[in-house]
C-alpha cells in the first residue's frame, strides 16, 4: 500500500486462533445458513443448465439431473451467439471503465488542486445534477446518440455507459487529490516537471486506492448494465451484451429455458472467477468509497 | 511537455494572490492545462448529462410518438396529465416505498453479519464474506430469470421447502399475487446487494482500534454492551454516507422488475423506470413527451425530497450542536 | 470519412456499392465474367421463427438462381421488433424487407411517414392471390399495391388445447374435448380434484395482457358480442353483457381452484411449457400452439388434442375477425425494389402455402393447402374449426382508409382489456363491471378526441364509418358490400 492509502481489510492470515466458544459456534450456524440461502440460486442455475427442458419444471428440490444434457451448453455458445455477447460485455465493461477512470482522475485532480475561473460553476453543475435518475435521461441519450449515429454500435453504449453521470468517482477522486500534500509537487515543480507530468507521474499512482474504488464500482455498474445495451441492440441483437443476450433465448412462441440457464452459467464463471482471484481488490475497493 | 514552470503548476495557497493581479485573459491563458483537464468530462458530460436533462423538459412538452420526425408542441398538458395520472403515483409510490423498506433492511442486516464477521476469532469469516458477495457480481437479468424459478409456487424450492417443513400449508404465490410481489423483488433485491453494503460496514468496523474492544472486555462489558455503546457511536459518521450509497443503489431497480415481475401483477411492481421504459418503449404507439414529462417531474420531485433531507439533517446537527 | 465527400455521409451500404463496382470492373477484364454483377444483399427481418426454415429455403432457392444475391435473414422476438424497425428507420438502417410485428402505428400511418415503397410487381403479384386480398387501407395505398397478406383471416386465437391423459379424469370425451363453458369449468374442476394439489384444470397466460384481451374478447364472441365495436351502431361494445359474462366464466375456473397457481407469472411461451409438463390440462392458445410442441416440446405430441373455442350452451355465435393485412413490407430505403419484390413473389406460391401450413404456424392464405400438407391432426382439425366458425367482418378502414389516422391518433387506454382481465385474477379489480363501462367510455372519448384531431386537418371522416347498416353477422363481409360513395 501507498502513502495515504486506506487500511486495507484485513487478510485472513496472520489472525489469531479460532474460537468456537458457545455464542461464536450458535453465529457460525447462522452464517452457514445465510450462506447456503445465498449459494442456492446459483447451485439451482447451474443444475438447471443440465436438465432437459420439461425436467426443469418438475424435478422439485432434486438438484440432479436425470440425463445430464450437455447440449444446452454447445446450443447456447453456438446458437445463441454467447461467445459473441461475453466479447462485446468484456468490450463495453472495459472501455467503460477505463474512459470513466481518465475522465474522472483529470476532473477530480483540477478541482482539489487549483482555483481556476468557473470552477464554483462546475462543482455547482456537479451538485445539481447528482441525483438524476437514469430512466430521466434515456430517451435524450438515444435521440443523441442516433444523431452522432452511434445508435448500433459498441461505441455507442460504452460512451453512454461512461460519458454522463459518475459524479461520485469524480468526487471521490477530489476528496483524494486535496489531502495529497503540497510538497511532494513543490519538488518535483523545482525539478522542472510539467503540469501533465506531475499529474502522470506522481499523482495518478498515489491515488491508486481510489482508482481501485471507481473501477470496481464502475465495472459493477456496466457489467450489470441493463438499460443502456438493451435500447441500444433493438436493432442490431449480435451487439447485445451478455445481461442483454439473455433475450434471445425468447422466440415468438418458446422459450428455451434450459438452453438459457447454460447461458448464464456460461456468462457467470468468467466473473466469478475474476472475482475469487482478485477478492481483495473488490473488497478494498468497495470499502474505499466509505473511507475517502 | 510545453508547459513552463511558472506557468500553471502552483499550488492553491499561492494563487489567490497572485490570480487577482492578473488579467481574465491571462488567467485563462495561464490556466489552459486546467481547462484541458477539464475537457473530457466537460465535452462527455455536456452532452451525455446536462444536455439530456435540458432537452427532456422540451420532449416533455411534445405530442411525440417517436414515429414523426417531429413532435407537436402542446405546452403543459403532459405534465397535467401525469399529475393526474394514477398509475404514474402509484409507479412512484412504489419507488419510495422499495427504498424505504429496503434501505434500513438492508443497512442492519448488513451490520449484523458484519459485525459477525468482523470478529478475528470468527472461523471461515472469508468464506462466508465470499458467498455472500457473489451475488454482487451476477447479471441482474440472469437473477431476475432464475428467481422466477424458485419463487414459483408450482413447484419452485421455495414453495416445496416452506411445504416440507410445515411452515405453510398452501403454495404461496409470491411474484403472482400484487400482495406480495413488491416485497418478494424487495427480498431477492436485499440478497443481491448484501454484499456491497456489509462491505461497507467491514470497511467501517476496521477503523475501529481493537483496543477498545480490549478495554471494554477487561471491564467486563457483554457484546451487546459492546456494540451499543463502542460500535454504534464510533460508526455514526459512516452511516450516513453508507446510508445515501444504499439509497442511490434502491433507485436503481429498473432490470431486476423487469426480468422478474415486468411490473405486474396489475401494476402491482410498475417502479417509475418501469413506467417510463412501458410509456416510451413498450407501448404500441411510444408516447415520448409524456414519458419524458414523467421522468422530470419524478426528477424534480426527487431533488426536492433530498434537498428536504438535507436541511433537514443539517438542521438536526445544528439543534444538537447548540442543545 | 473521404476527406473530399462534402457531405460526409458515404454510408455503409454506398461504400459496398461502389466496392462491388470496382471489383465488377476488374472482373470484365477477368475471365470470370459472372462476377460482373453487383452483389447484393437483401436484408431481411421478420418474428416467424417457427417458419425460419422454411423461408430460409426459399432465400436459398433464390441465391441459386440469383448467385449475385444474399438474403440477410434476421428473425426477432416481436416484443423487440418494433422498437428496432423504429430506431432502423430514423437512422437509415431499415431493413429492405420486414414484418411490422411490434409496431402500434397502422400501415396507413407508417405510408404517410415515408415508411413504404410499392412493389414493383404489384400487379403481377394480385394475379397470384385470390381475389379480394389485397385491398386499401391494408395492403394498397392510394391505389398502388405495397404488401399483400400471407396468412388466412379465418383464425382465432382462443382454441381450447387440452391434455388427452388428463381429460380421461372428466366426463368430458378425451378425444374431442369439452365444446361449452359449462363442459369445460366441469372439466377443469374434474382434473383438479382428481390431482390432489398435483394437477390444475386449466393454465391462463396471465401476465401477457395483449393475449388475455384477445381470450375475453373471443369468448365475448361465443356468448354474442358483436366484437369490440358494434358494427350496426359504431359503438364501442366493451360494456355489453356478453364481455361480462365472459369474464365472469373465466373468473369461475379460478374460484373453483382450477386455475394453475403460477399463471399470473407466465407469459404464453411459459404457460405453454408449462402445460406441456402433464400438470395443468386446458391452455388457450392459436394454432401455432402444435407447431411449438411439435419442434420443442416433442415429448408431449402424443398428448395434445384440440377444441374449438367454448361457447354458452345452446349458442352457436360466429367470430368475426377484420381483414388481414400484409405481411411484409417494402421499405423505402431499400436501394432493391426490385429484387425484394421478386423475392417477394416466392410468398405467393402454393408450395409456400402447404410449406407454411407444415410448419403449423398461422394457417396460410390458402386454407385448402393444408389438406396437402403434412401436419399434425390437431392443426387440421383446427383449421376445420376455422372454415366452420370464422367470418369476415367488416372494417371502417377499408370503407374509408381515414379511419386508420384516427386510429393512430387514439393513445393508450390504461387499464386496458387485458389489463381490467389481470387486476381480476388478482383481484386488484374488485368490479369488473365499472371496470368495463370505465374502459368502454374512455375508449369513446377517446376516439372522439383523434376524430376531432384528425378532421381539424381536413380528413373527411366521422362515426359513421364504423356503422355498417347491411351488416350480416352469420356472412362474410366482402368487398362488394361496402357502402359506395364515400
Amino acid at each position: 500500500m501507498k502513502q495515504g492509502a486506506a487500511p486495507s481489510i484485513r487478510s485472513p492470515r496472520g489472525r489469531r486462533r479460532w474460537s468456537w466458544s458457545p455464542g461464536i459456534a450458535l453465529q457460525v450456524v447462522l452464517l452457514v445458513a445465510l450462506s447456503a440461502i445465498w449459494i442456492y440460486p446459483f447451485l439451482w442455475l447451474v443444475s438447471a443448465s443440465l436438465k432437459g427442458s420439461l425436467e426443469l419444471f418438475v424435478s422439485g428440490l432434486d438438484l440432479v439431473p436425470k440425463h445430464w444434457e450437455w447440449s444446452n451448453y454447445s446450443r447456447a455458445w453456438n446458437d445463441a451467439g454467447f461467445s459473441r455477447y461475453m466479447v462485446n460485455s468484456i468490450i463495453t465493461t472495459a472501455a467503460t471503465v477505463l474512459i470513466v477512470i481518465v475522465r474522472c482522475a483529470l476532473t477530480g485532480y483540477v478541482l482539489a488542486r487549483y482555483s481556476f475561473i468557473g470552477k464554483r460553476f462546475v462543482l455547482g453543475v456537479f451538485l445539481v445534477t447528482i441525483f438524476v435518475p437514469e430512466g430521466y435521461t434515456i430517451i435524450a441519450v438515444m435521440e443523441l446518440s442516433r444523431q452522432l449515429h452511434l445508435l448500433n454500435s459498441l461505441l455507442g453504449i460504452t460512451l453512454a455507459l461512461s460519458a454522463g453521470g459518475h459524479v461520485a468517482a469524480i468526487l471521490l477522486y477530489t476528496g483524494y487529490f486535496a489531502r495529497i500534500p503540497r510538497e511532494l509537487e513543490e519538488a518535483a515543480v523545482l525539478d522542472g516537471a510539467g503540469f501533465f507530468e506531475i499529474f502522470r507521474s506522481i499523482m495518478m499512482p498515489l491515488a491508486g486506492p481510489v482508482t481501485a474504488t471507481v473501477a470496481v464500482l464502475t465495472f459493477l455498474g456496466a457489467w450489470n448494465a441493463f438499460f443502456v445495451p438493451l435500447v441500444f441492440t433493438f436493432s442490431k441483437p449480435e451487439l447485445r451484451t451478455l445481461a442483454v443476450g439473455m433475450l434471445a433465448f425468447q422466440g415468438e412462441h418458446s422459450t428455451d429455458w434450459s438452453g438459457m440457464a447454460a447461458a448464464a452459467t456460461l456468462s457467470l464463471i468468467p466473473v466469478v472467477l475474476l472475482f475469487m482471484f482478485l477478492q481483495r481488490y473488490f473488497m478494498e475497493g468497495i470499502a474505499g468509497a466509505v473511507k475517502a | 511537455m510545453a508547459t513552463t514552470p511558472e506557468s500553471t503548476s502552483v499550488p492553491l495557497a499561492a494563487r489567490g494572490r497572485r490570480g487577482a493581479r492578473q488579467g481574465v485573459l491571462a488567467r485563462l491563458w495561464a490556466d489552459r492545462w486546467i481547462y484541458l483537464f477539464l475537457l473530457p468530462t466537460a465535452v462527455l458530460y455536456s452532452l451525455y448529462t446536462i444536455w439530456p436533462i435540458g432537452v427532456s423538459w422540451w420532449y416533455s412538452l411534445l405530442d411525440w410518438n417517436g414515429f414523426d420526425q417531429h413532435g407537436t408542441y402542446i405546452g403543459l398538458a403532459n405534465y397535467r396529465e401525469v399529475l393526474q395520472d394514477p398509475f404514474f403515483w402509484h409507479a412512484f409510490e412504489h419507488t419510495f416505498v422499495f427504498a424505504l423498506i429496503s434501505v434500513p433492511v438492508r443497512l442492519v442486516l448488513t451490520l449484523i453479519v458484519a459485525v459477525m464477521l468482523n470478529n478475528p476469532r470468527m472461523p471461515w469469516a472469508s468464506l462466508f464474506r465470499t458467498a455472500l458477495f457473489v451475488p454482487v457480481v451476477t447479471t441482474t437479468a440472469i437473477i431476475g430469470i432464475v428467481m422466477q424459478f424458485v419463487f414459483d409456487p408450482a413447484g419452485g424450492p421455495v414453495n416445496l421447502f416452506l411445504l416440507k417443513f410445515g411452515l405453510i400449508d398452501r403454495p404461496i404465490n409470491f411474484l403472482g399475487d400484487s400482495s406480495t410481489a413488491l416485497y418478494t423483488v424487495m427480498v431477492v433485491h436485499v440478497w443481491k446487494w448484501f454484499g456491497v453494503t456489509m462491505i461497507y460496514w467491514l470497511a467501517a468496523l476496521q477503523t475501529i482500534s481493537t483496543e477498545y474492544y480490549e478495554a471494554a472486555r477487561v471491564d467486563g462489558a457483554n457484546a451487546v454492551r459492546v456494540f451499543r455503546d463502542i460500535t454504534v457511536p464510533l460508526l455514526k459518521p459512516f452511516a450516513i454516507i453508507i446510508g445515501v450509497l444504499t439509497f442511490i443503489d434502491t433507485l436503481k431497480i429498473f432490470d431486476l422488475m423487469l426480468t422478474m415481475t415486468g411490473g405486474g401483477p396489475y401494476f402491482s411492481t410498475e417502479v417509475i423506470d418501469i413506467f417510463i421504459y412501458r410509456e416510451a418503449f413498450a407501448a404500441t404507439i411510444p408516447r415520448l413527451g409524456y414519458a419524458s414529462a414523467a421522468a422530470v417531474t419524478f426528477g424534480m420531485l426527487t431533488i426536492v425530497i433530498a434537498v428536504v433531507q438535507l436541511l433537514a439533517a443539517r438542521y438536526a446537527q445544528r439543534a444538537r450542536r447548540t442543545s | 470519412m473521404t476527406p473530399n465527400s462534402t457531405r460526409g455521409t458515404i454510408s455503409r451500404r454506398t461504400l459496398a456499392k461502389a466496392v462491388g463496382a470496382a471489383v465488377g470492373t476488374l472482373a470484365l477484364t477477368h475471365p470470370l465474367g459472372t462476377l460482373a454483377q453487383d452483389k447484393v444483399t437483401i436484408h431481411w427481418w421478420d418474428q416467424f421463427l417457427p417458419i425460419a426454415p422454411l423461408e430460409k429455403k426459399l432465400f436459398a432457392q433464390f441465391h441459386d438462381k440469383n448467385p449475385n444475391v444474399t438474403v440477410e435473414y434476421k428473425v426477432y422476438n416481436p416484443n423487440e421488433m418494433g422498437q428496432a424497425l423504429q430506431l432502423a428507420h430514423k437512422s437509415n438502417q431499415a431493413p429492405d424487407v420486414s414484418t411490422l410485428a411490434g409496431i402500434g402505428l397502422p400501415a396507413r400511418k407508417l405510408y404517410e411517414e415515408g415508411w413504404f415503397q410499392k412493389l414493383t410487381n404489384g400487379v403481377q403479384i394480385d394475379k397470384s392471390l385470390p381475389a379480394g386480398s389485397l385491398l386499401e387501407g391494408f395492403t394498397n395505398f392510394d391505389g398502388d399495391i405495397y404488401s399483400f397478406p400471407t396468412f388466412s383471416f379465418r383464425q382465432y386465437t382462443t382454441l381450447n388445447w387440452f391434455n388427452k391423459d388428463l381429460m380421461k379424469l372428466t366426463d368430458s370425451d378425451p378425444e374431442t374435448g369439452p365444446k361449452t363453458w359449462e363442459e369445460m369449468r366441469a372439466a377443469a374442476k374434474a382434473i383438479t380434484d382428481k390431482g390432489n394439489g398435483r394437477l390444475f384444470g386449466w393454465i391462463f397466460d396471465l401476465n401477457f395482457t395483449d393475449r388475455i384481451a384477445v381470450h375475453l374478447d373471443e369468448l365475448a364472441q361465443t356468448a354474442g358480442a358483436p366484437g369490440g365495436i358494434d358494427p350496426k351502431s359504431g359503438e364501442y361494445a366493451y360494456a355489453t353483457d356478453p364481455y361480462a359474462q365472459a369474464m365472469e366464466f373465466l373468473l369461475s375456473m379460478q374460484k373453483d381452484g382450477s386455475l394453475f397457481p403460477a399463471s399470473s407469472t407466465l407469459d404464453a411461451r411459459a404457460a405453454r411449457t408449462r402445460w406441456a409438463t402433464g400438470t395443468s390440462g386446458m391452455f388457450f392458445d392459436g394454432p401455432w400452439n402444435i407447431g411449438v410442441v411439435q419442434s420443442d416440446l416433442k415429448e408431449f405430441i402424443d398428448k395434445v388434442g384440440v377444441a374449438p373455442v367454448p361457447r354458452p350452451q345452446g349458442t352457436s355465435n360466429l367470430i368475426h375477425v377484420g381483414p388481414q393485412g400484409g405481411t411484409f413490407w417494402l421499405s423505402a430505403q431499400s436501394k432493391h425494389p426490385e429484387i425484394a419484390s421478386d423475392i417477394l413473389t416466392l410468398f405467393t406460391t402454393s408450395d409456400y402455402y402447404v410449406g407454411l401450413a407444415e410448419q403449423m404456424d398461422q394457417p396460410p392464405l390458402d386454407l385448402d393447402a393444408v389438406d396437402k400438407a403434412n401436419v399434425h391432426p390437431t392443426y387440421k382439425q383446427a383449421v376445420g374449426f376455422y372454415k366452420n366458425e370464422v367470418r369476415l367482418g367488416p372494417s371502417a378502414v377499408v370503407r374509408n382508409p381515414a379511419v386508420s389516422l384516427v386510429n393512430a391518433e387514439m393513445k393508450d387506454i390504461h387499464p386496458n382489456l387485458g389489463e381490467i382481465t389481470q387486476g381480476v385474477f388478482s383481484g386488484d379489480v374488485k368490479d369488473y363491471q365499472a371496470a368495463l363501462k370505465t374502459y368502454n367510455d374512455a375508449m369513446t372519448a377517446e376516439r372522439d378526441r383523434a376524430l376531432k384531431v384528425v378532421q381539424s386537418k381536413g380528413q373527411r371522416v366521422s362515426q359513421g364509418d364504423w356503422v355498417f347498416a347491411n351488416w350480416d353477422p352469420a356472412k362474410d363481409y366482402t368487398t362488394e358490400m361496402y357502402p359506395k360513395g364515400q
